[in-house]
């Protein structure tokens, strides 16, 4: 923002806070959750990018396959496996929280209740996880 | 808010990362699961990836799901490095958004391969 370099210009040297442009989130328990789950998106956009690369190893044949396989069993991308699970179900429940904020539906004159929209959330999460898994699990 | 009869020229691109945030939310922790950990072999073989993909309406999806993940994550991205300090919004939304549009067509590419 401009606010800086006009608080500057300004004769009356109005007392300006000073706040860290690169830790300012860890001065709160709010603010530190909202870059929790922003951070997300680095696991995301890794995620989607092993995801591509996998399509290519696939269409170039069963020895490439392989050794695509073999890279996701490297204890690097298991580590990074495993926190980028946390991340993801953080970004799960972070969106579903902020489902009611974003979704107003209307039910005659009432707006529907926020937590009936969450819980349906959560619903259809298990039925599509459960799915995925079971369609896993007979191939 | 400003109220607008003509709408707002955002209204695709937050739709795309809404619409993205959504479809991650519900797919990628049992995706990362069934591909990253290994406890699904036959369905991650050979035979099993390429039979699976083989379907026209399992390419679209996942087609679908790569190009969302990449736009919210892009757009996501870009907002975190606003955060961390980083000003140059211009240079990193072109980056961030061009990768996502980059990651997408070859997606799509590897996806008509298969």
């Amino acid at each position: 923002m401009s606010a800086a370099t006009t608080d500057t210009a300004n004769p009356r040297k109005p007392y300006v806070r000073p706040i860290s442009k690169t830790s300012w989130f860890l001065t709160s328990a709010r603010y530190k959750s909202y870059m929790v789950h922003e951070v997300s998106s680095i696991f995301v956009a890794l995620y989607m990018i092993q995801l591509v690369a996998g399509l290519f190893y696939l269409a170039a044949g069963p020895e490439e396959w392989e050794s695509y396989l073999a890279f996701l069993r490297s204890p690097v991308v298991i580590l990074l496996t495993l926190v980028g699970l946390v991340f993801f179900v953080i970004h799960t429940t972070s969106w579903f929280k902020a489902v009611p904020q974003a979704t107003r539906i209307m039910r005659g004159e009432e707006v529907l209740p926020g937590k009936i929209l969450v819980t349906a959330h959560y619903g259809i999460w298990a039925a599509v996880s459960l799915f995925v898994i079971i369609l896993a699990w007979v191939a | 808010m400003a109220h607008s009869s003509r709408g707002s020229a955002k209204a695709i691109p937050w739709f795309l990362f809404a619409a993205g945030g959504t479809v991650t939310a519900f797919v990628l922790p049992v995706m990362l699961i069934v591909t990253n950990l290994g406890f699904f072999p036959s369905a991650m073989s050979y035979e099993g990836m390429s039979g699976f993909l083989s379907w026209w309406i399992v390419k679209l999806a996942v087609l679908g799901i790569l190009t969302l993940g990449l736009w919210h994550a892009a757009h996501r991205l870009r907002v975190c490095a606003h955060d961390f300090g980083i000003r140059a919004d211009e240079l990193v939304a072109w980056i961030v958004y061009s990768a996502a549009g980059f990651g997408s067509v070859a997606a799509a590419v590897a996806l008509l391969m298969i």
